[in-house]
């Protein structure tokens, strides 16, 4: 019952990327959509078909596959749109001003709580292993380290809006 | 039919970590896939291995976001014999074995929470 397709492997797999495929699935299913990926370890196979106002996601399990059929390639549009699907969306991207004054006050709570952190540039730098982006909220944290990475997502999600005292809170 | 049930618990397929399991067995073989398959025949290249690990990469990334944006929304599961269920979709394993699900709607009632085989599931399918 195993049809190739699970054995194709990665580099195959990428070349299906922003194609319409019609998938035909064990229980005599059959799936039309654009084909945004194909995860590595499982062959799943994730569709999207784009309504109004959002868009209609079906994955379809590598172990159940039985044929892709190419139908035909995304257009530019439709790529980028593909592509941006299941991106977090960026929020308004605030004025230099109020990114500097965030960018400070978050410095400056991680260094109350005796973190070592840097700014550069538009980032700021923590312990050499941690990047946090503009505009420094918990989800703009980058780390490979994820014990790091918890932590510090969570001091900044505690940090008082409000002009903090001097004293940093107890652990 | 949303009168909640007791806890049903389903026979759980070998742990991989346990002893004991041997790993040639076919029921090993068919509930413990191994993980990652890669294209034996590219061993002896070096670069070829490496265009291979960075599609996985570009393809594994695309799927977890998949995942991550449907944490917490009403999936549809479509399993084998066309039973199909609905639930809210928490968390999948790091093989895609198991998915965690909370208020799964079955033909027999709504189990609060539930591990869903991903043996078990043919397509599922969500709005975002």
């Amino acid at each position: 019952m195993q049809c190739g397709w699970s054995l194709l492997g990665p580099l195959q797999w990428l070349r299906y990327i922003n194609r319409e495929v019609k998938v035909r699935a064990g229980n005599d299913e059959e799936h039309r959509g654009w084909l945004l990926t194909v995860d590595p370890v499982s062959a799943s196979v994730v569709l999207v078909n784009f309504r109004k106002g959002g868009a209609s996601v079906q994955v379809v399990m590598g172990h159940a596959v039985e044929e892709v059929e190419v139908l035909k390639e995304a257009d530019d549009e439709t790529a980028e749109r593909l592509r941006t699907t299941f991106l977090p969306q960026r929020t308004l991207s605030l004025d230099p001003v109020e990114l500097r004054r965030r960018r400070g006050a978050i410095c400056k709570w991680l260094q109350k709580n005796r973190i070592p952190v840097e700014e550069a540039g538009e980032e700021l730098r923590v312990a050499g292993v941690l990047i946090i982006m503009a505009p420094y909220r918990p989800e703009d944290c980058c780390s490979s380290n994820q014990i790091i990475l918890g932590r510090i997502q969570r001091l900044i999600q505690i940090r008082p809006e409000t002009d903090p005292d001097p004293d940093p809170p107890r652990d | 039919m949303a009168t909640p049930m007791s806890v049903l618990r389903l026979p759980k397929g070998p742990d991989p970590n346990s002893r004991g399991f041997d790993p040639k067995s076919p029921r090993y073989i068919a509930l413990c896939r191994p993980s990652v398959s890669t294209s034996a025949a590219s061993g002896a290249d070096a670069e070829e291995l490496q265009k291979e690990q960075d599609a996985r990469t570009v393809l594994r990334e695309s799927f977890l976001r998949c995942l991550l944006s449907m944490t917490s929304k009403k999936v549809q599961f479509h399993m084998h014999e066309k039973v199909k269920v609905e639930a809210t979709f928490g968390a999948s394993d790091i093989d895609v074995l198991n998915f965690q699900v909370s208020d799964l709607h079955t033909p027999i009632g709504v189990q609060k929470e539930a591990l869903i085989r991903c043996q078990d599931v043919i397509s599922f399918t969500f709005d975002t």
